[in-house]
């Protein structure tokens, strides 16, 4: 057999260096990290300067006295103007994982798959299994830390809102923006891309099947799960005494021998009402009135307090799903038959 | 030290098998031709020996023992798919560079110099590049691993024929410098003859024929007389495919020795490669493989018995 004696010609029995493997990742995905930079610093250049100016409107509007006058009411509606702004640019944030996951995760697998490059990258000296955790263990790696940098950057943009009392930080378009969720959200949807691109093995239907199942796994924590995290506090009565911003999960009526009342039978009580409760701005006065007529509104609520407990409960599964995900895809890719 | 072996290597998708019941010891140092009709099982053989494809059955080796698709084999053998599948939008240079980073074997000046020589531009996209250059890129590629085995299937396929002599010229030149073992896939047999010296036939995912070239083409000849004393021959001699044109008949027979007896009114001549491969491919049944192979006696089959070279 061939003799190995050309100086030029590297190598022996060690394995291919990681560090190789890494340049190879970066060249064969600069476009696409390029592309995450780019929508991730333009967002955070503009999350920067709004952040800025938000700090000098507080600042501005905490010196302003009288702060009955005109011009201090002006500044609060412009504060507020700036309070609506951010709640739709958070609107926005949402789709930033998910477009990770689509344009980043699902092509991954499926493009080597889908024009043939597989029988090229799977035959090197380094093996389909190195080359295949290498790329996705740095790509996770790199788009979740870029993940967790910007949403440091969204909490401090956000902050003087929630210093303002104006929003609560359970909040579900803000809870998923902030703390380790949004790093691991953005994971979870590169996993699923990968493993939707070595599964389909076309581009894609990939890409719509890791669109259709993050946006399902969001819907499904935000609507039912993420309340169970923890059994939520219960409160009742005229004064329940929890803060306006915690996160309220459900709310329900007794009647005057506890059992449950609808909806219907409280309209029908207030019917009743003399029009001085009917009309009272102050919901308090409508309770107090049904109270003395022994029915009771029931709160199920889960405090601010707990913001931490549910960042690292949802956090600690999606990771857990992540790292199931890939290594499913992993596994995919060392039995699949060419 | 046998380059490939496999034993009841089999391989099915959903229902049908691509290859089975192959068994086979493809001796190094040697350019294998692997041929057979579409379909026939190529591909998934050759992807199995090079571990993109696990059997269903069976196992298959490389190299002297190395299970294929392990760390070593991949080390020392360079596979160049069908298609010759590059990263098209890279630079040559780069697509140098990526398969550099990839493998621990690596000649770096020997990839440069060779694309220089065929003119191939290194800064020029790989999907910017000609068929025939791209087919030599990745021939390039795969021969700056250094190889002790070198993979091709179907390299001719997309080639004009000017590409074609230039590709396989390429080859050559490894096998004689580098004393690399080549096996390759085709179906155009004319290419092949001239550089093969070693013949596999695959048909309806079986082995058919398995040996050198040399003792196959002089373990069979071909008779040509009378065709109305045809039917009587066949009873006697190891046919492996007739055909009859008009009044005479051609008999494509087996021969133990060089001396076996013409019949009187026959004649004899030597085949040529392309001819013992069609009359193997018109006969599925018959089997020309080293050790006893029974096989199907049809009409004008070919006999059971201890068929071709040992």
């Amino acid at each position: 057999m061939t003799a190995l004696t050309a100086p030029a010609v590297r190598g022996g029995r060690r394995p291919v260096p990681w560090t190789r493997l890494a340049w190879v990742t970066w060249r064969q995905h600069r476009f696409m990290l390029a592309g995450v930079a780019a929508l991730l610093g333009g967002l955070s250049l503009y999350l920067l300067i709004m952040g800025l100016k938000i700090r000098s409107a507080y600042a501005s509007l905490a010196a302003c006295h009288p702060a009955t006058s005109a011009g201090c009411q002006m500044l609060a509606s412009l504060n507020a103007g700036y309070h609506s702004t951010a709640q739709t640019f958070t609107g926005l944030l949402q789709v930033v994982p998910v477009l990770v996951g689509v344009f980043a995760g699902a092509p991954l697998l499926a493009r080597e798959l889908e024009t043939g490059t597989f029988r090229f990258a799977w035959t090197q000296g380094c093996g389909r299994l190195r080359w295949t955790i290498t790329m996705l263990a740095l790509l996770a790696a790199a788009l979740t830390a870029a993940a967790w940098a910007f949403s440091v950057l969204f909490s401090w943009y956000y902050h003087p809102f929630f210093a303002q009392g104006l929003d609560g930080v359970l909040a579900p378009q803000l809870f998923d923006l902030r703390g380790v969720a949004y790093a691991a959200w953005t994971l979870a949807a590169f996993a699923i891309g990968a493993l939707a691109g070595a599964a389909i093995k076309r581009t894609v239907p990939a890409m719509a099947a890791s669109l259709a199942t993050w946006a399902g796994l969001d819907l499904a924590t935000v609507l039912f799960l993420r309340k169970h995290y923890e059994a939520p506090l219960i409160a009742h009565g005229a004064n329940p005494g929890f803060s306006i911003n915690s996160w309220v999960v459900s709310q329900w009526f007794t009647g005057p021998a506890g059992q449950p009342a609808s909806q219907a039978t409280i309209r029908t009580v207030m019917q009743h009402a003399p029009a001085s409760v009917q009309n009272a701005q102050d919901p308090g006065v409508a309770l107090a009135w049904l109270g003395q007529r022994h029915y009771t509104q029931w709160w199920a609520y889960q405090p601010q307090s707990r913001f931490w407990l549910f960042q690292f409960i949802e956090g600690g599964w999606l990771l857990a799903l992540s790292l199931v995900l890939l290594t499913a895809t992993i596994w995919l890719v060392r039995r699949r038959a060419a | 030290m046998n380059a490939i072996e496999t034993s009841g290597l089999g391989k099915r998708f959903r229902r049908a098998w691509a290859l089975r019941d192959c068994t086979l010891a493809i001796p190094g140092g040697h350019v294998v031709a692997l041929v057979g009709p579409n379909g026939a099982g190529k591909t998934t053989l050759l992807h199995m020996a090079v571990g993109l494809t696990t059997p269903t059955a069976g196992a298959v080796t490389v190299l002297g023992g190395d299970p294929a698709g392990s760390p070593d084999a991949l080390n020392r053998i360079a596979f160049v798919a069908q298609d010759a599948p590059l990263y098209k939008n890279l630079p040559a240079a780069d697509m140098l560079h990526l398969a550099r980073n990839l493998n621990r074997r690596w000649d770096q000046r020997y990839a440069e110099t060779r694309l220089t020589d065929l003119g191939i531009p290194l800064k020029r996209k790989v999907g910017k590049l000609s068929g025939g250059q791209q087919a030599q890129l990745a021939l390039t590629v795969a021969l700056a691993r250094r190889p002790d085995l070198l993979v091709l299937d179907e390299p001719l396929a997309m080639l004009d024929p000017l590409a074609r002599h230039d590709f396989m010229a390429s080859v050559m030149e490894a096998v004689a410098e580098e004393g690399v073992s080549v096996i390759l896939s085709s179906h155009v047999l004319a290419e092949l003859e001239r550089v093969a010296d070693y013949l596999i036939v695959l048909s309806h995912g079986k082995v058919q024929v398995a040996g050198e070239v040399e003792n196959l083409l002089a373990g069979h000849r071909v008779l040509t007389g009378p065709a109305s004393e045809t039917d009587d021959h066949m009873q006697r001699m190891s046919v492996v495919n007739c055909r009859r044109a008009g009044a005479q008949s051609h008999l494509l027979v087996r021969t133990t020795t060089a001396a076996d007896p013409v019949p009187p009114g026959w004649e004899a001549h030597d085949v040529g490669l392309e001819e013992l491969v069609l009359a193997y491919l018109r006969q599925p049944g018959a089997a020309a493989l080293p050790g006893p192979v029974a096989v199907h006696a049809g009409p004008s089959a070919g006999r059971p018995g201890y068929g071709g070279p040992a």
